[in-house]
This record gives structure tokens, C-alpha cells and sequence, in this order.
């Protein structure tokens, strides 16, 4: 302990290392004790009046923000009051804790209960308990089942997506001529919103009477280019959008990933008398196996939430072909006020993406011990 | 920019002003000056003079001042605060209502703040409010069909009898009358707009002499014309298919098969009406007695089969065209002979740089047709006097709310209504439905040609769109939009089933009986019994 204190103000060290007396001790407990029992109370009472047991109440919630607020800060205080200098070092973390406790767990746990409800906005019961209902009703859910397998199609199409990326992060680490120019248009999508691109490309580029794509079509033969009116056309179409803006980012973590690599591996290949392919096959992905990993799976997360381009453009048509789980929730919420099954399809499909990507990790980092 | 419209015009205008001077001396004094007023306000900033501006809408807003003045001392609402909830779409509405409402925010003292929302989130936000009870407005623009949310659980104000005077409530058209705008018997809407589907139509189409030939060479006996029924809107469609017409390619009904947030069930429903509302049956959409979905019965399966026929001889996109499409991409565009809308179509195809077929529109009431389902007797019946029509009375247009919780401050609730009667005053609302608003023709005293060529619209086209509009209002047999709470869900499930029947995933009885099963589904969710209540009240029984 003497020896983390370096910069040692003399008489604070000699404060900080004393025990601290068992009256301040007392007091921390007794602040934090009287804080949690009159947060407690409050959020008591509150929900006590929300359910219509009692009539005294508060007009909204907020009274519970600031019950938190104070037992956060009584917290914090009685953390230094109980355990000195240890104490002091907790308030470091405390506030971040109890932050992330109130703007990502609770949430998530509400969330799960507003999925247990039956609540529809305009229903004149207002919520009430369902239990598993939502859960039955969403595995009777064609819409949900089928947004679920187009999930599947365009998971799958981030590899395509992938391999053009290293293609362009490849080009980009090679020693050619405008280069630095080449990697600021290349990473220009992707600083365009979504909902701008499915206006500009899906609505405008690729309008069946006027649009330049529409028109270069027909003159390559296709005599009626309508992007979105054929299910598996219209996939494409879409998938075909959502890699122009989201290919920038994987190119440019891949990028920084060849640039960090070791450049005698390369050479050596090459004094080996490996080609072009045999040295990027056998010594560049191999290396890049990580940083490939990584980029796969936070490329997939946001795949699974595409839900903007969808909305835009064919509003999951034709006939729900391309319809995504996040625009299947965005139409249930907003279009019927489903706020309780909506929360439920919601809260099932992270489900789902957190065992997805726990396997999706374990397999890849077997296979990156396997190929390293 | 297109100046050949904009002097011709200006000079219909300059000549057409001269040729009602006359007509106004039949008029008596008092008449005289308000007719001068209506006038002088029409001519801010003229039709055909280029978009107007917020200076435009506070003149507009000072020359109609008169009544509010009659009704509120100057000053007399100082320091009142009120926060006004409305639409911001194509840069309409708020916009608007600000700079009416300045000059009688310096009249009266009062000052308002304001929410704008888009179209798009304006019903999630209205229900979030409603379900939070979070309501942080005192008055709402606000849609007929959510009066069932608003007004059915209390948390609209009353009108008062001073307001329904100001406004001239009987001035309204017959199906914006009670029992629209009010609940069990109580009024609460002061009505700045009016809708309906009417049909627009391409009046070159119908009086080209190759089409017309070619038309009586397929074999067809009658006389190639505008379709007044919906069987011929299906054989004129399937007819021009591969046709051409001034070297473009023909089309002609425009079907909108894409989901628009509830609104697109409206094109299936203009279709439909005319199959499914009987003259002797005031309902069309539900049983009353028991909210059984209708939506199977052979008159709607037909009308959505007629869709899924018409696709192929329609655009090859036109499965991802939504009505905005229809509408303003391809109808205005010059695509399509025949397309149902709202009025905006006749409002825009003159006034707006982005149509070109100004002069090629006509407007009709919606097609009829043949025979009408009858749903007591499960039979087609062709009527006596001819074909069945039922315009669709289709969203019943916009409207100013004031909202309960002004009432704990009466002048809190003056006030309020004060400014929702200026926003709805008999001359403004000439102004709005003239210009472009969002607002459509909603009163009787808009039905007064005159006053539309002194302003500057066209005589034949004015004459042909109004009494598209007049003529669906006041029809005896009109289908007038269910204000239940929660309408746009059940409007929202069809749409998304609709889309698989016509991208061919299932016929048109399954996709009809997997929507009954939804809405049934539904209209348990809300309260079976309170919805049957608030349905027959919504349809006057």
C-alpha cells in the first residue's frame, strides 16, 4: 500500500492509511440504509398507485429518477465514509456502474416485462399480464418466420460483402498511384445515411422509367428492369445497397489490419517463389484470420438490425420478400401499436443474435487456433 | 419553370375578375364587402404567381381576423401560453397555421408554441400520448379516424355553442356533419378540411382517335370512353396494355399494391365501395352488430382480385409503387390514364412545376358498378336505377382539436378555441383550399365556381374537379370512413397480407379470410364490445 502512493502529500497519506472510526463507519451504513429504505418507499408507493391500490402517488415516474439520483449519491458518499481510501477509488467505477445499471439493464429487464404484457396503445383495458402468449403467438408468426429466413439470406451475403472488401483493402495496401484518394471516395458510403442512400440509389438510381441503372439495363437487354418487383430481384437489390454503404467499413478495418502486418512474412513468401495467390491463400488471410473475425461478426450484427432501406424502398415487399425482423417490429410498433408483442419479437431476437454470436465466436476461434 | 401557365394564367385571372365584376352588384352591402373581402384575399398571392410565403399566409390571416375580434377584446388572452400539436408534411400545414395565427397572436396576446411532426410519426406520437398520458398540447390538427382514440376516451374539449357560430358550422358538407367530428352527440372538431377519393383521369386517353379505332377493332360494342364502372376501368386497363399513345407506352389503371402505414388500404377500399356498399346498408366494412369482418364477402374478395388481374397490364414495378408513387411519380408524371386520389391531384396537376398533364386531367366521382353485393341476402343485385356508386368519404380529412386540459383555465379555454376557430373560419378556409395547404374543399359555400376563376383556376377544369368532390360528399350512397380506435392497425394488417395476394404467394379468398382472422384477432386485443358501440356510433345508427 505504501508503495502505489508516490506522490505522497504527507499528511492526506497519513489520513488516508489510519482505519477509519467505527462512528464513520456506522454513519456510511446508516446513509446508505436510509437512502435504499427511502428509494424503496418511493418506488413502493409509485407502483402501488400506478396498479390503483392506493390514491396518494406521484403524477409520473420522474420522482423515482431522482429517488435513484439521491441513493447513488448517498452510495457514493457512504462508500467513503465505510471504506476510506478503498472507497474513494470505488467512486471511480460507481458512477459508470450505476449508469450503465440504469440506461442498459433496467431497460433490458422493463423490456422484458412489457414483453409478458398484452398491450395494445389503443386497447380501452390498457396493458394487462399475458404470460407466454406473445411467445406462443410469435412462433405462430409467419411474418416474423419469414423475415427470420431473409435474416438467413442477407447474414450469409456479408461474406460476399467480405470478399470484396479484401479485395479493395488489398488494392489500397498495394504501392498504387493515388492511393490516398482512392481510399476517401472508397469510404465515402459509408458516411451516407442509410434512409439518403435508399432514396438516392433504390428510389431515384434505380427508378424503373427514368433511372440511370433502369436505363443502362435496357440497353444491356433487360427490357423491364424492375428492381423491386420480383422477390429474389428485389433481395438482391436491397443486399446490393446495403453493401455499397457497409462494404467502406469493413475494407477499412481490414486495411488497418494488412497495414499492421508484418511485411517480412510476405517477402519471405515471395523469396520461397509462392505467386500472388498462394501468398495471400497461405500467408495474408491466415495472418489476417482476427482481424477477419472481428469485422465478420460486428458486420453481422448490424446486418441483422438492416431495417431503414427496407422501410424506404419496398416497405418489406414484394409480398414480404424482403422484409427484415427490425422492419417487421418497426411495422408492428408504429402502424398497430403493438407495444407488447412487438417488445416480445424484439426481446426473442436478441435471444437469438446473443446465442447466434456466442456460437458464431466459439466455432471461429477454434478455427483461428486451427489455421495460426 | 414554366411561364406559359403562369401568363395565361395571370390573364384568365385579369379577364375572368372582369367578367364577375358584373355579377357581384346582385349582391347586397354587407355581402358585398365580405365578397370583396373573399376577393381581395384571394388574390394574395394569386394562382399561378408562384408558391406562397409566410408573409402570404399572415396577410391571409390579418384580412380574416374579422370574426375572432367580434368574439375576443384586444389583448384579452395576454399572457396565456399554448402549445399547438400538428403536421409539417411538404412544408403545409404548420407552416401554414403559424402565420395565420400570428396576427391573432398580436391581437389577442396569447402565444403559442409548437410541435410539428411528419405524417409518418404523427399516429405513433398521438398514441403514445394517449396511452402515457403524457397529452402536452392544447390543440391537435388532428385526422377523423382517431376520434375514436381522442375524443372516446375524454381527453377532447367540448365545443363551445360562440365557436360553432364563429365558424358557420352548418356550412359544412352533408358527410362532415354530424355524426363526423362528434361523439355521443357532443362536438369537438372544427373542420378545415375535406376528403375523398375521387377519380382522376387522362382526357387525352379517351378522345384519341387511334386508341378509339383500336378499341372497336378488339370486338368491343360500346363507344371508347372515360369508364363510369369499374368492369370497364377493368377492360380499358387490359385493352391498353402494350398500346401506345404519343409514342409512349399506354397504361391504364394504377393500382397501389406497396404498404404506406395503413393509408394504401384506402386504394383497395375505393375499389371495393362500389361492390360493397349497398344503398339500404349503412355498413361496409363490418357487420354492425357483431364487428364480423365483411372482407371476405364475394364483394371485396372481387375487388381484390380485379387488382391482381389489372398487375399485368400495369407498370412491370408496379408492385413497389405506393400511392405516393401512383400519384405523383407516375399519374402527375404522365404515366396511367386512371388513377383514384384524394384531391391534391386536381390541386397540384395545374399549380405545380413537377405535373405535366394540367391539361390532359379530368375529374369524376368514383367508377360504379353493374351490380352491388348485397350482405343480408349473400347476393349480387343490379339496381334499378342503374349502376351502384359509393364514393369512398375516404380519411375524412383534417381537423383543429382543443384539447380537455385546457379547461381547469378558462381563459386558457378561450383562448384555445379562439384560435382553432380563426384557423377554421368560412373565408381562411377558402384561401387553404385554393392554395396549396393539404386541405381539400370541405364547405358549401367552396362550391361557388365564380369565386374560383376570379382567383384564377380554369373554368372547365375547376368545374369538372369540383363536382368530383361535391358530388362524392353529398352522394346518398357515400362510404364513409369507420372512426374506431385503432382503424389504421386493421388498415396496416391488410396491407401487409394484401401484398402477398398480389405478389401471388395466395389467392384473393385466402389472403381476404388470413385478414378477417387478424382483424378478429384485433378487435378482441382493443374490446370487442366497446368497438361494436363505437362503430355503430360512428356510422350514425
Amino acid at each position: 500500500m505504501q508503495d502505489s502512493s508516490s506522490v505522497a502529500d504527507g499528511p492526506h497519506h497519513k489520513l488516508a492509511s489510519q482505519r477509519t472510526p467505527l462512528s464513520r463507519k456506522n454513519a456510511g451504513r446508516a446513509l446508505v440504509a436510509l437512502a435504499s429504505l427511502g428509494a424503496l418507499l418511493v418506488l413502493l408507493v409509485q407502483i402501488l398507485h400506478a396498479s390503483g391500490a392506493i390514491a396518494a402517488g406521484f403524477v409520473d415516474w420522474r420522482p423515482i429518477l431522482y429517488a435513484y439520483l439521491v441513493w447513488a449519491t448517498a452510495l457514493g458518499v457512504g462508500q467513503v465514509m465505510i471504506r476510506g481510501e478503498r472507497g474513494l477509488r470505488a467512486l471511480f467505477l460507481l458512477p459508470a456502474v450505476l449508469f450503465t445499471v440504469a440506461v442498459v439493464i433496467f431497460p433490458t429487464l422493463f423490456g422484458i416485462y412489457i414483453a409478458s404484457l398484452d398491450w395494445n396503445l389503443s386497447s380501452f383495458e390498457g396493458p394487462h399480464f399475458n404470460g407466454f402468449n406473445n411467445l406462443i403467438g410469435l412462433f405462430h408468426d409467419n411474418y416474423y418466420w419469414n423475415a427470420l429466413g431473409n435474416m438467413v439470406f442477407y447474414a450469409v451475403a456479408v461474406l460476399g460483402e467480405y470478399a470484396v472488401a479484401f479485395g479493395l483493402a488489398l488494392l489500397l495496401n498495394a504501392e498504387i498511384r493515388g492511393r490516398k484518394f482512392f481510399r476517401v471516395v472508397f469510404l465515402l458510403p459509408l458516411m451516407l445515411s442509410p434512409v439518403a442512400v435508399s432514396w438516392m440509389i433504390g428510389k431515384s438510381l434505380m427508378e424503373y422509367r427514368f433511372g440511370p441503372a433502369a436505363t443502362l439495363a435496357r440497353n444491356l437487354g433487360w427490357d423491364n428492369p424492375a428492381f423491386f418487383a420480383h422477390p429474389w430481384i428485389a433481395r438482391v437489390s436491397i443486399e446490393a445497397m446495403d453493401a455499397w454503404v457497409s462494404i467502406p467499413f469493413i475494407m477499412i478495418m481490414l486495411l488497418a489490419g494488412l497495414q499492421a502486418m508484418p511485411k517480412e512474412v510476405q517477402e519471405a513468401a515471395k523469396v520461397d517463389g509462392a505467386n500472388a495467390w498462394q501468398t495471400f491463400w497461405h500467408v495474408t488471410f491466415p495472418l489476417m484470420l482476427p482481424v477477419s473475425v472481428t469485422v465478420l461478426i460486428i458486420r453481422i450484427i448490424f446486418k441483422l438490425k438492416l431495417a431503414d432501406i427496407v422501410i424506404n424502398v419496398t416497405a418489406g415487399g414484394p409480398g414480404g420478400a424482403t422484409d427484415t425482423v427490425s422492419s417487421f417490429i418497426y411495422r408492428v410498433y408504429r402502424d398497430r401499436s403493438n407495444v407488447g408483442y412487438g417488445t416480445a419479437l424484439a426481446m426473442f431476437y436478441l435471444l437469438m443474435i446473443i446465442v447466434l454470436l456466442t456460437v458464431l465466436l466459439r466455432l471461429s476461434s477454434r478455427w483461428t487456433q486451427k489455421v495460426t | 419553370m414554366r411561364p406559359n401557365r403562369r401568363t395565361v394564367l395571370k390573364g384568365a385571372a385579369s379577364a375572368a375578375a372582369l367578367g364577375s365584376a358584373g355579377a357581384l352588384g346582385a349582391f347586397s352591402g354587407p355581402a358585398l364587402a365580405q365578397d370583396n373581402l373573399r376577393a381581395r384575399m384571394l388574390q394574395i398571392p394569386g394562382v399561378g404567381k408562384g408558391a406562397p410565403t409566410d408573409a402570404d399566409w399572415q396577410k391571409v390571416g390579418e384580412l380574416c381576423l374579422g370574426p375572432t375580434k367580434a368574439n375576443v377584446k384586444e389583448g384579452e388572452f395576454k399572457g396565456v401560453e399554448l402549445s399547438f400539436m400538428g403536421l409539417n408534411n411538404q412544408n403545409l400545414h404548420n407552416l401554414l397555421f403559424r402565420g395565420f395565427l400570428k396576427p391573432w397572436e398580436a391581437y389577442t396576446g396569447a402565444k403559442i408554441s409548437w410541435i410539428d411532426l411528419a405524417q409518418a410519426d404523427y399516429n405513433p406520437r398521438l398514441q403514445q400520448a394517449i396511452a402515457t398520458s403524457t397529452v402536452d398540447f392544447d390543440i391537435l390538427e388532428m385526422g377523423a379516424p382517431f376520434e375514436g382514440d381522442v375524443c372516446g376516451k375524454g381527453l377532447a374539449s367540448e365545443m363551445p355553442d360562440w365557436v360553432k357560430k364563429q365558424i358557420d358550422i352548418d356550412d359544412y358538407v352533408d358527410y362532415l356533419k354530424p355524426p363526423v367530428g362528434t361523439w355521443n352527440g357532443k362536438t369537438y372538431r372544427v373542420t378545415i378540411d375535406g376528403d375523398c377519393h375521387n377519380f382522376n383521369y387522362r382526357t387525352d386517353y379517351f378522345s384519341d382517335p387511334t386508341l378509339a379505332k383500336s378499341w372497336k377493332d378488339a370486338g368491343n360494342a360500346s363507344e371508347w370512353g372515360v369508364p363510369k364502372t369499374w368492369q370497364q376501368v377493368q377492360a380499358v386497363t387490359k385493352f391498353l396494355k402494350g398500346k401506345k399513345i404519343k409514342g409512349q407506352n399506354a397504361f391504364g389503371y394504377l393500382d397501389a399494391p406497396k404498404p404506406w402505414g395503413g393509408f394504401g388500404f384506402y386504394f383497395l377500399g375505393s375499389r371495393a365501395t362500389a361492390y360493397a356498399k349497398h344503398p339500404d346498408d349503412k355498413a361496409w366494412l363490418f357487420d354492425v352488430d357483431t364487428m364480423k369482418p365483411r372482407i371476405t364477402n364475394p364483394a371485396w374478395v372481387r375487388a381484390i382480385q380485379d387488382v391482381v388481374d389489372a398487375l399485368p397490364s400495369e407498370p412491370a414495378d408496379q408492385l413497389n409503387a405506393d400511392p405516393n408513387t401512383t400519384g405523383f411519380q407516375q399519374f402527375l408524371a404522365g404515366i396511367g390514364a386512371m388513377v383514384p386520389w384524394w384531391g391534391d391531384i386536381g390541386q397540384v396537376a395545374k399549380a405545380s412545376d413537377t405535373s405535366v398533364i394540367g391539361d390532359v386531367v379530368g375529374f369524376d366521382i368514383l367508377p360504379g358498378s353493374d351490380d352491388v353485393y348485397n350482405s343480408k341476402t349473400g347476393k349480387w343485385d343490379k339496381l334499378a336505377s342503374g349502376p351502384n356508386h359509393a364514393p369512398n368519404c375516404a380519411y375524412l380529412g383534417w381537423g383543429v382539436y382543443v384539447m380537455a386540459r385546457v379547461a381547469s383555465d378558462e381563459r386558457k379555454h378561450k383562448a384555445a378555441w379562439s384560435a382553432a376557430a380563426h384557423l377554421g373560419g368560412k373565408d381562411l378556409s377558402l384561401w387553404t383550399v385554393m392554395y396549396p395547404s393539404g386541405f381539400q374543399v370541405h364547405r358549401t359555400s367552396h362550391s361557388n365556381i365564380d369565386e374560383w376563376v376570379a382567383a384564377g383556376y380554369d373554368r372547365n377544369y375547376i368545374t369538372s374537379y369540383l363536382n368530383s368532390q361535391f358530388g362524392s360528399y353529398n352522394h346518398p350512397n357515400r362510404a364513409v370512413e369507420p372512426r374506431i380506435p385503432g382503424i389504421f392497425q386493421y388498415y396496416s394488417i391488410a396491407e401487409d397480407e394484401l401484398t402477398k395476394i398480389f405478389a401471388g404467394q395466395y389467392d384473393a379468398q385466402t389472403g381476404a379470410n388470413n385478414i378477417a382472422a387478424a382483424w378478429e384477432k384485433l378487435t378482441d386485443q382493443i374490446g370487442r364490445e366497446k368497438q361494436i358501440a363505437l362503430y355503430k356510433a360512428s356510422l350514425g345508427v
